[in-house]
């Protein structure tokens, strides 16, 4: 990060963006200083839920759309700008899906969160970065049956393929969460999420 | 379309309260060695179900990978490896603790029963100092620059394979010298992206490795000098596992419609004297969804091959040359996972195949000969996938894969790292029979049967 990589980025007015009439931020845990927003993550409270054997329990979580993994994603500031990816437009809430991971197995709780990426500039090696910072947000913010596929959109990025090979690679983000360094840096984007 | 059962036995307990990514069953004794991202490796017996001992102190950060050294007598060795980038090398003396009825749990019938519950957790604690003396750490392998994915011994114990995300494979020799040195044989940088995995040949010295760059890779040693033989491409994804078919294993099944059940004699011993000559199969499962059989070109046909290429002016693929081999796939089998497949395991005593990964499905696969008339049709068909394993002298075998059991959602809701056959050893187990062990993102590690 020794150098600006896109100094003059677009920035969307953030009472533009996409939110509900109900702040979703009441809602979801406090986070504290640097070192709680670090990892591990306190699980949101409906994580608690789901890993009850009850199944009233289940009943109460509270079903997840598009809207509320926007909310949790766009907060994260960008690696190089005090601005965050909502505002940048690096994520947008047409750019993220919700479907069903096995069709074929209807009462398969599992659903895989399609997240498309738009870098601010086509050879920004940030990108790895910041879709790690994505997919990191989402396996700490959402319960365990969520399957996250987080993909620099087609087209925007030079390296796209070779990116989104990354970020699907599980034993390299799990690793990436073991150093501390690069952990560092996501830390500092997750400071201004809620 | 199911009709084999995947019964659950039992959970190994406790269990670890983070990921696990692997669980290596001992070669002859009943206990398997699980690796953890807390930075252990635990040790649970087959017979209980219980933790024997917990392996601490010697990795940095998550334990991804272990391996039992075979043909140990009165001692058993395990390599591990860590996202710190090292490999450890542990032994124990199997007479360990065996006097006070610790053991491995082996000579102990205690059965489990409501009041007993408590009783693992008591054990935990009381062995926690003991464990630090039962298991001794015996040499750090350093070399690697990252993430050590995977280990494996070889047949003979006297090589271990090592890889990483650094892309490079190492070899080590063991000496053996009772001072526990280890030589570094090779150290092979072909890939050209992180190596998932390595797992030797079941009796020669070949190694077969998996990678990021999508490709399956076999290495042997020529006059003093490792090398690569053969680069397999087919996967469109990262290749995350490999097993090798067992040394003398054949189908045991027959496709329905076939002939009377006694002709399944006649063609498995058709099946040896075709089969034999490329030997055993490679397995291999990969990020594109797929799983995959290898198989190797006998030295004849390979040499007809280039013959006939040269005949027709038709360039082969890959030409022969020295000890280059052609490997050939050989089968896809049917689709069965929607996510990537972390691992596959094809059981050396009933030649089942099982794979399991993201999507928390265990699936479980045979191979059946189809009958002669049959194949003759699809041979007529150029589209028709071609397992052929004719060599031109008899009529070609063919055989086909069959999906024949699948169990969903095998640990709940979380992703499966790992799968492999053992030997059950629980009581009332039957003298051959297999057990499979998956090993899950959330800790768990569970025993199932899988019957007919």
């Amino acid at each position: 990060m020794a150098e600006i990589q896109n100094s003059n980025p677009t920035i969307l007015n953030a009472a533009d963006l996409p939110t509900r009439l109900r702040p979703a931020a009441t809602r979801k845990t406090e986070y504290g200083g640097i070192f709680t927003s670090a990892l591990p993550l306190a699980p949101v409270d409906y994580e608690s839920a789901l890993s009850s054997d009850s199944e009233d329990d289940n009943l109460l979580e509270e079903p997840i759309d598009e809207q509320e993994i926007y909310d949790l994603i766009s907060s994260i500031s960008d690696p190089e700008h005090p601005i965050s990816l909502g505002e940048l437009a690096v994520v947008s809430l047409p750019d993220i899906e919700i479907k069903p991971t096995l069709p074929d197995v209807p009462d398969s709780p599992l659903q895989t969160v399609t997240v498309l990426i738009t870098p601010t500039i086509t050879h920004c090696s940030l990108a790895t970065v910041i879709g790690l910072g994505v997919r990191v947000r989402l396996e700490q913010s959402l319960p365990s049956r969520f399957r996250m596929d987080v993909r620099i959109k087609e087209g925007t990025h030079s390296t796209g393929d070779e990116v989104n090979k990354q970020l699907a690679d599980k034993e390299r983000v799990a690793a990436a969460l073991e150093n501390g360094a690069l952990m560092g840096v996501i830390a500092k984007m997750m400071e201004t999420c809620h | 379309m199911s009709s084999i059962t995947i019964k659950h036995l039992s959970d190994l307990t406790p269990p670890s309260q983070e990921r696990t990514w692997l669980t290596s069953p001992h070669p002859t004794l009943p206990i398997v060695a699980t690796c953890s991202s807390d930075k252990t490796i635990r040790i649970y017996s087959l017979t209980n179900f219980t933790l024997v001992s917990t392996i601490t102190g010697g990795h940095k950060r998550s334990v991804r990978t272990a391996a039992w050294k075979p043909h140990m007598s009165g001692e058993s060795v395990l390599a591990t490896g860590s996202f710190d980038a090292t490999v450890g090398i542990w032994r124990r003396w199997d007479s360990y603790g065996r006097e006070d009825g610790a053991g491995w749990g082996m000579g102990d019938n205690k059965e489990i029963t409501a009041e007993d519950t408590t009783a693992p957790n008591d054990i935990d604690t009381s062995n926690r100092e003991e464990d630090e003396e039962e298991w001794r750490f015996a040499v750090l392998l350093d070399g690697h620059d990252s993430e050590v994915k995977s280990v494996s011994w070889s047949a003979s114990g006297m090589l271990l394979a090592t890889c990483s995300r650094d892309k490079s494979i190492w070899i080590w020799e063991d000496l053996d010298d009772g001072d526990n040195n280890f030589e570094t044989v090779a150290v092979m940088q072909e890939h050209s992206g992180d190596v998932k995995c390595v797992s030797w040949h079941p009796t020669e010295e070949c190694l077969a490795s998996g990678s990021y760059d999508d490709t399956i890779r076999i290495w042997r040693e020529d006059l003093d000098d490792w090398g690569q033989v053969a680069c397999l491409k087919g996967h469109e994804g990262t290749v995350w596992f490999l097993d090798w078919e067992g040394q003398d294993s054949v189908p045991r099944g027959i496709s329905s419609g076939a002939a009377a059940e006694s002709d399944l004699s006649t063609l498995q011993a058709q099946w040896r004297t075709q089969i034999s000559l490329s030997g055993p199969r490679l397995l291999s499962c990969s990020d594109d969804r797929t799983v995959r059989v290898w198989r190797r070109q006998p030295k004849e046909s390979q040499q007809q091959a280039a013959l006939s290429s040269a005949a027709t002016g038709i360039p082969s693929i890959i030409r022969p040359m020295g000890t280059d081999e052609i490997w050939e796939e050989y089968a896809t089998l049917p689709r069965a996972h929607e996510l990537p497949i972390y691992a596959v395991a094809w059981s050396k005593r009933s030649g089942l195949v099982a794979s399991t990964g993201a999507d928390g499905r265990i699936a479980i696969y045979e191979e059946r000969f189809v009958p002669a008339q049959n194949s003759e049709q699809q041979q007529a068909d150029p589209d028709a996938m071609d397992t052929t394993s004719g060599d031109g002298l008899t009529t070609p075998l063919r055989t086909e894969w069959v999906l024949v059991g699948i169990h969903d959602g095998a640990h709940g809701i979380y992703e499966i790292n790992h799968v492999a056959w053992t030997k059950r050893a629980d009581r009332g187990s039957g003298a051959e029979e297999e057990v499979l062990i998956t090993t899950a993102d959330d800790g768990s590690v569970k025993v199932w049967t899988v019957t007919r």
